[in-house]
């Protein structure tokens, strides 16, 4: 696997991150996982509304791992799904830095909506 | 045929590179989707379908691109080599009119013919330009290049409709040559950047 790592580019430069991303890289700050544990992951944080298909996250983990946000862990079988050995995935600590700054953006955002009233206030 | 067969059969769709290294995972996880799901159903395989249109030209673009970026340093000289070639082109076109130019001196000459000559050869000192600005493209950039060329286009363009009998030889190095280059000048060569995930 040829790895890019974009050396010298802050977190911020790699902002703002498509959804499907930010939620791939929310999953894995719980830790090590395999790209069908990921797929659960986002639908259950989601209730359903984004759903990853092998396409959309293996070309999305492809792009991360070239930008050196996510790194290939060992390669080994989930006990609960069989024998066959699956590749998990985890954060770099430059993939969890870049997750941080989406986060504090995305929640400058949301504290910028709040006080405009957009949410957080009961409608009449 | 069952679900894994067609979803093989669909996987087909993602560039090589890429199903080399991804292709086992993603049976693998349609698998798993398959045991948790009705395959009987169209939603499934509206979501299956969905899910490789969307991402598989995607990933094309991007081998495709890539390839493109490797290929730099190749296209960069053959760049080299048809600057080369346009000055070499353009100065022997140049030299062939003013030696028509000046066989024809010593009787009369139409007014149309000589205004054709004049927009020729202003045409080929364009594209004589033109090469030079490709040869020294690092230097100046593509901009100026596409300018002569365009100016040289429409030089040629003039003089054609002026003088109808212009030479096939002439025609093809002042339509061919410009056209063809100003193609390779305009093709894109970014190359993709994670933003496009």
């Amino acid at each position: 696997m040829v790895r890019k790592r974009q050396a010298g580019r802050s977190p911020e430069a790699y902002l703002p991150l498509p959804p499907a991303t930010f939620h791939i890289l929310l999953a894995l700050a719980d830790g090590e996982l395999h790209g069908y544990a990921i797929m659960k992951g986002v639908a259950a944080r989601s209730a359903g509304t984004v759903r990853l298909g092998p396409g959309t996250l293996y070309g999305a983990l492809k792009r991360l791992l070239e930008a050196g946000l996510v790194g290939e862990g060992r390669e080994r079988a989930d006990p609960e799904r069989g024998d066959e050995r699956r590749r998990y995935y985890r954060l770099t600590p430059l993939g969890l830095s870049v997750a941080r700054a989406e986060a504090h953006r995305l929640d400058a955002l949301v504290r910028a909506a709040r006080r405009k009233r957009l949410i957080g206030v009961r409608p009449a | 045929m069952t679900a894994e067969r067609i979803y093989r059969l669909l996987l087909r769709a993602y560039p090589p590179d890429f199903r080399a290294e991804y292709g086992r995972d993603m049976e693998l996880l349609f698998r798993d989707q398959c045991q948790e799901s009705d395959v009987r159903t169209l939603g499934f395989w509206a979501r299956v379908f969905w899910d490789v249109a969307r991402s598989a030209p995607a990933l094309r673009i991007e081998a495709w691109r890539g390839r493109g970026s490797e290929n730099t340093q190749t296209v960069e000289v053959i760049m080299k080599i048809a600057g080369m070639l346009t000055v070499l082109l353009a100065a022997f076109v140049i030299v062939g009119a003013v030696g028509e130019w000046v066989a024809g001196s010593k009787g009369a000459m139409d007014g149309r013919y000589v205004l054709a000559v004049v927009l020729g050869v202003f045409a080929n000192v364009l594209l004589l330009g033109a090469g030079v600005a490709i040869l020294l493209g690092a230097r100046w950039g593509r901009q100026p290049a596409r300018l002569a060329l365009f100016a040289s286009l429409v030089s040629a363009v003039a003089a054609r409709l002026l003088f109808p009998w212009m030479s096939i030889f002439s025609q093809l190095v002042g339509f061919g040559l410009p056209v063809a280059l100003l193609i390779a000048l305009y093709w894109p060569s970014k190359t993709s950047t994670f933003r496009a995930a």
